[in-house]
């Protein structure tokens, strides 16, 4: 199906302001969406990325300027609006609706769309399925009815986003905006996107993608729009940009590509993993950590490297097996046992696993070590802990003027610093790190490689889980690989290239 | 050797369909549970008591259930959307009381219907109150029912009434008479199954297909899944929320006059404090307290196992106090089993 006319972009977007409170989020954007095209909108977190898109899916509206779609005049968007207009927003939570079936999130929300969000009718259950089947056949889901019946609550990460995709196109969307699409999905979960969004493309929908991983910026290619301080600072195709160019238009600032990793670890070992086990999730897991060893785990989604992480985190214990901390054996059955070993756990999902986004920095902090911060009345000693959260602050440039802002207020690198100061705080031996840098810009990147160095160099062993490959080789002396719940390979970091690396992660046999 | 380029489009995701054993069974359909939990105790106090078994139990169950039954469908609404309703037993009784004195004042001979009506217009108002206080507000509404309940009831006492009546109005008197089954049982009493049971069956047949087979219902579970998602995706939460209120209302205020009828009796002090029995049957019969979930089925089952422990043990010899321990246990074994069913 040809799309109707080339001769006007779908979405034009002219010089857009929008500010909170005194700062300014968004200063004059003006940008052009043409059918059939793949848009990146890359930017460090907190320069006004956000802002747009909830400017453009009606969630927001701007505080000047306006929108053009397809010729048609708009102040300000409401959701309904959008929605209408055939602009699907697939935020990073996929906005899909965890107690309600496959089939009710794609179908629903176009049906309340087509019929202006009137709620006083009955629906087309028949017309929902078929609507349903048609979407799902496109992201190469199942169609049958059993399938369309499942909840959302009992699929995959995954599996959803593909559902919220389909919800786009049973909505007919014209255009389609991702938020950090990619951020929590494997190498191979990442590919099938990346064959959906082009099935889209060559349905002639524009897609606006956000993503802080270049390398599939470029795998799916498109043009890339640069935002800076609220600022458009450059667009164009992403073939004319090297990622160090990107890097620096982004940040303003020159990034190296270098390992971080250039000292040794110690020769005494710190820890001790023999034959780990839990259910089926993994099995029979051996390893050793030495003091100021940075020691990588990879593996893909369903490789048990998660379920590891927790497990050595004491938040869901292993079953089977034994860890020694310098030669002592320990149980680890719960995170306080954990933190009495002073083993930190900086999990994956820091929004829901980790941090009170409602609460200030400074309770964040100071909350694993609660107990050391008692006055000789038992009361809580305030200047105590505010000395902590503002040495921690100092300690791991976190951007804020004030520790008593809640968490929710910083950028996602700079929440990723606050708990990582949590457990700073407890004197860690050991570290385990969970995807640190996801959801988390070059910028930032940067900053948290940099001070998972020096902690290594202080004798903290770190184990760091991932799945973006030049993380872990910039940053490892060892990475170990997990496949099927076991261990499959172990690789020195200094030796092994990407592409061996990832061809390692993706082969089939264990 | 496989690269990326060389995987067939067509390959699905993995684990993209779930593992389907009991535990995801039951989050799907715990009204199995309490049909269970429901069939168990009928088999207990059947063997305590063989005269249980016998239709004039059914009949006494029925009856007993009209009032619980009908404020437990708008429970379910209230509790499906996410929120909460602590404030309907105040609307029946300010409604039921007001209706029933101001009829049998000027027109007491006013029908039947009409009376029905007027308490269903009634109790339809006093619950968009409420959903326009939890919109507007934007507080939550237990906060807000627990203030026009006594809100409510604070204006009945004072200026409606204290005291309790007989004198009912006679289309009232004669539909709380009238049979829709009866006989004779072996002990030479009459069984009877009063005509207010239709009103139940309908109240829930109206309830299921509105949740079940409309936009607005669907729109209910979406705004209890999540109210954010739910307006980020264009639903209306003002339309929402005052239908929500305004349907749990309109139930109430229909079951309140049902319940003068069936008692003849109006009684300013009655109904007020059984909003927990009704919330315990809604969540006893697998509605989540969390919001999304509910099925018309499982609160009519929980609606019966509530009930049965109630007003039937005491048939077989039960003491009243020690129904209240066992409703307790079945409510812990409930919400134990439930929050063991939800996937993390």
């Amino acid at each position: 199906m040809k799309p109707a006319s080339h001769t006007q972009p779908f979405l034009q977007i002219v010089d857009v302001h929008k500010h909170f409170t005194g700062v300014y989020a968004l200063r004059g954007v003006s940008l052009q969406f043409e059918r059939g095209q793949i848009y990146h909108l890359l930017g460090e977190n907190g320069c006004g990325k956000s802002t747009l898109i909830k400017i453009i899916a009606g969630a927001q509206p701007p505080d000047q300027g306006h929108l053009l779609i397809d010729g048609r005049h708009y102040d300000r968007l409401s959701a309904l609006q959008a929605l209408s207009a055939g602009i699907e927003t697939v935020y990073q939570d996929l906005s899909l609706l965890p107690n309600m079936s496959v089939a009710e999130n794609i179908g629903l929300t176009a049906e309340l769309a087509a019929h202006h969000g009137r709620l006083a009718r009955t629906f087309d259950r028949r017309g929902l399925a078929a609507t349903a089947a048609i979407a799902l056949r496109e992201v190469g889901l199942p169609t049958d009815a059993a399938f369309q019946a499942t909840l959302v609550e009992q699929l995959p990460l995954a599996t959803r986003q593909l559902i919220a995709i389909a919800r786009g196109i049973a909505s007919e969307a014209k255009f389609v905006i991702m938020d950090e699409p990619t951020a929590s999905l494997t190498q191979k979960e990442v590919d099938n996107l990346i064959r959906v969004l082009n099935g889209l493309r060559s349905r002639g929908v524009a897609v606006l993608f956000v993503s802080h991983k270049l390398d599939e910026c470029y795998a799916i290619g498109g043009t890339v729009i640069i935002l800076r301080d609220g600022q458009v600072i450059s667009q164009g195709p992403i073939e004319n940009y090297t990622k160090a160019q990107i890097g620096e238009l982004m940040t303003g600032r020159e990034l190296s590509q270098e390992r971080y990793r250039n000292r040794e670890p110690a020769d005494d070992i710190l820890l001790e993993v023999e034959a780990l086990g839990r259910r089926e999730q993994f099995q029979d897991v051996s390893f050793s950590l030495r003091r100021g060893e940075i020691l990588g785990i990879t593996g893909l989604l369903d490789s048990g490297r998660n379920e590891l992480a927790r497990a050595l985190a004491g938040v869901a214990p292993a079953d089977t097996g034994q860890v020694r901390l310098r030669d002592q054996a320990i149980r680890l059955r719960s995170p306080s046992d954990a933190i009495l070993h002073r083993i930190g756990y900086v999990p994956e999902d820091r929004l829901n696993e980790g941090l009170f986004l409602d609460k200030p920095i400074l309770d964040n902090v100071i909350t694993a070590v609660i107990g050391r911060l008692r006055s000789r009345t038992g009361r809580l000693d305030r200047t105590l802990a505010r000395r902590l959260a503002e040495q921690t602050v100092k300690d791991l440039q976190i951007a804020t003027p004030n520790i008593d802002l809640p968490v929710q207020s910083l950028s996602g690198g700079n929440q990723q610093r606050v708990l990582i100061g949590r457990w700073l705080a407890i004197a860690p031996e050991i570290l385990i790190l969970h995807g640190p840098t996801v959801g988390v810009d070059v910028g930032s990147k940067d900053t948290i490689y940099r001070i998972m160095q020096r902690l290594s160099e202080q004798g903290i062993g770190i184990l760091l889980i991932s799945d973006d490959l030049p993380e872990l080789l910039q940053n490892c002396d060892r990475i170990l690989l997990m496949k099927k719940g076991r261990l499959a390979d172990q690789f020195d970091a200094r030796q092994i290239t990407e592409p061996d690396l990832y061809h390692a992660l993706l082969s089939e046999a264990a | 050797m496989n690269s990326i380029a060389t995987t067939p489009p067509s390959v699905s995701m993995p684990q993209a369909r779930p593992h389907l054993g009991l535990r995801a069974r039951l989050t799907r359909h715990p009204e199995l549970f309490t049909l269970t939990l429901l069939l168990l105790t009928c088999i207990g106090v059947g063997l305590i008591n063989p005269r249980f078994f016998q239709l004039a139990t059914l009949f006494d169950l029925l009856h007993s259930a009209t009032t619980t039954g009908l404020f437990a469908c708008g429970v379910l609404v209230v509790l499906a959307s996410g929120g909460i309703d602590v404030s309907f037993t105040a609307i029946a009784a300010l409604v039921m009381y007001s209706v029933t004195k101001a009829v049998f004042a000027w027109w007491p001979e006013m029908p039947f219907a009409l009376i029905l009506a007027l308490g269903a217009l009634g109790g339809t108002l006093l619950g968009l109150l409420n959903g326009i206080a939890v919109h507007t507000l934007r507080a939550p509404s237990l906060i807000v029912t627990i203030g026009t309940q006594y809100l409510y009831r604070g204006v009945l006492l004072t200026f409606v009434g204290t005291t309790f009546f007989m004198n009912i109005p006679s289309s009232m008197d004669r539909f709380g008479r009238t049979p829709l089954l009866h006989y004779q049982t072996v002990d030479g009493l009459r069984a009877v199954l009063p005509v207010s049971v239709i009103a139940l069956a309908a109240g829930a047949a109206l309830t299921w297909w509105l949740l079940k087979r409309t936009m607005m219902g669907r729109g209910v579970y979406a705004m209890g899944g999540s109210l954010v998602i739910a307006e980020r995706l264009g639903y209306q939460l003002r339309a929402l929320h005052l239908f929500v209120f305004g349907y749990a209302g309109l139930l109430a205020g229909t079951a309140g006059i049902l319940h003068v009828a069936n008692n003849r009796l109006a009684n300013p002090f009655d109904l007020v404090g059984t909003e927990l029995d009704v919330i315990a049957a809604v969540i006893l019969g697998g509605a989540r307290i969390t919001g999304g979930t509910g099925t018309v089925w499982g609160t009519l089952l929980g609606v019966m196992l509530v009930t049965l422990i109630n007003q039937v043990l005491i048939l077989v010899g039960v003491p009243s106090t020690l129904q209240k321990v066992i409703v307790g246990i079945f409510i812990l074994i409930a919400g134990t089993l439930f929050a063991f069913t939800r996937p993390r």
